[in-house]
């Protein structure tokens, strides 16, 4: 039980590291990279969400980081315009690149 | 006509025909000598030399813009300050000139010389030129970009559906593309713009 206690404070403290530590100009480099910004903006609306509002949607939940690494890495399926659609994934397959565009989009 | 009694007396040898003829060709070659120093100006006013003149431009639009889509690509064509910022159209083009002849009292005066100054503007400056591009239905983009002539099946499925709609509800360019050669600015887009009449 105490491993099990450890090893979660040790996982979400990697993740708090990785979101203090991020590097905001390869985050938004890898953003535009993926054409993320043709559907997103930091704080304005376009057909995807803002990142302001994705990071308030999921603000104070655990699962925070973990469900937005899903959300850019797997392709899932998404509606526009009451049409559905296939989000496009990061264009990386470096696990530490990822977590620095979720924590990039997690603390706008 | 005073001054042209004047003419004729210092000139008394001369017909009238001869004195017409000779204020008809002075006419012509001082208005040829105003209109070319005046488009002369006007060009030289809309070149990237110019506008990257003040630090307030080179340091902070000048220097994002560098390295984006529009500075440097494949085909090496680019679209420079005035290509998307200055209307081509000849009446639009003066009116603007004129408007940004204000703007030269904010370089004077220093309103933002310096980068923390320049962001609290930041937003400000963008929505003054999204208004622009919106109410003009981003005709800048739509000097190069025509949507007659795309090629759909060469744009993914995604930008095919969007362009179809934005051509379909007459969205500008700027609604959606912004933010590609400068750094967006923090606050509502486009989009959430309330134009006035």
């Amino acid at each position: 039980m105490r491993t099990i206690a450890v090893l979660a404070f040790a996982a979400g403290f990697g993740w708090s590291i990785g979101a203090s530590a991020q590097d905001v100009s390869a985050a938004e480099a890898l953003l535009k990279k993926s054409g993320c910004m043709k559907c997103h903006s930091v704080s304005a609306k376009k057909e995807g969400p803002a990142f302001k509002e994705t990071a308030a949607k999921y603000k104070g939940k655990p699962d925070a980081q973990a469900a937005l690494f899903k959300h850019l890495t797997t392709n899932p399926k998404i509606k526009v315009d009451g049409k559905e659609e296939l989000h496009d994934a990061l264009k990386t397959k470096n696990e530490a690149e990822i977590k620095n565009v979720v924590a990039y989009i997690l603390s706008r | 006509m005073g001054w042209y009694r004047r003419l004729q007396e210092r000139c008394a040898t001369c017909s009238r025909v001869t004195l017409g003829a000779g204020v008809l060709l002075a006419t012509l070659g001082i208005s040829f000598v105003l209109l070319t120093a005046g488009a002369y100006g006007l060009a030289w006013t809309n070149t990237e030399q110019f506008c990257i003149g003040c630090h307030e431009m080179r340091d902070n639009v000048y220097a994002e813009f560098k390295g984006t889509i529009h500075d440097k690509n494949r085909s090496g064509v680019r679209a420079t300050c005035a290509n998307c910022h200055v209307p081509h159209e000849p009446v639009a083009l003066v009116l603007r000139k004129m408007a940004a002849s204000f703007e030269v009292w904010g370089h004077l005066t220093g309103k933002i010389d310096t980068k923390e100054k320049f962001a609290k503007h930041r937003y400000e400056m963008a929505v003054k030129e999204w208004t622009r591009m919106k109410k003009n239905g981003s005709q800048e983009c739509r000097n190069c970009h025509h949507f007659e002539a795309m090629e759909p099946e060469k744009q993914t499925e995604k930008a095919r559906a969007r362009h179809a709609k934005a051509q379909a509800q007459g969205t500008a360019c700027i609604d959606c593309h912004f933010g590609i050669a400068h750094n967006e600015p923090d606050g509502p887009g486009p989009q959430e713009l309330k134009l006035a009449n």
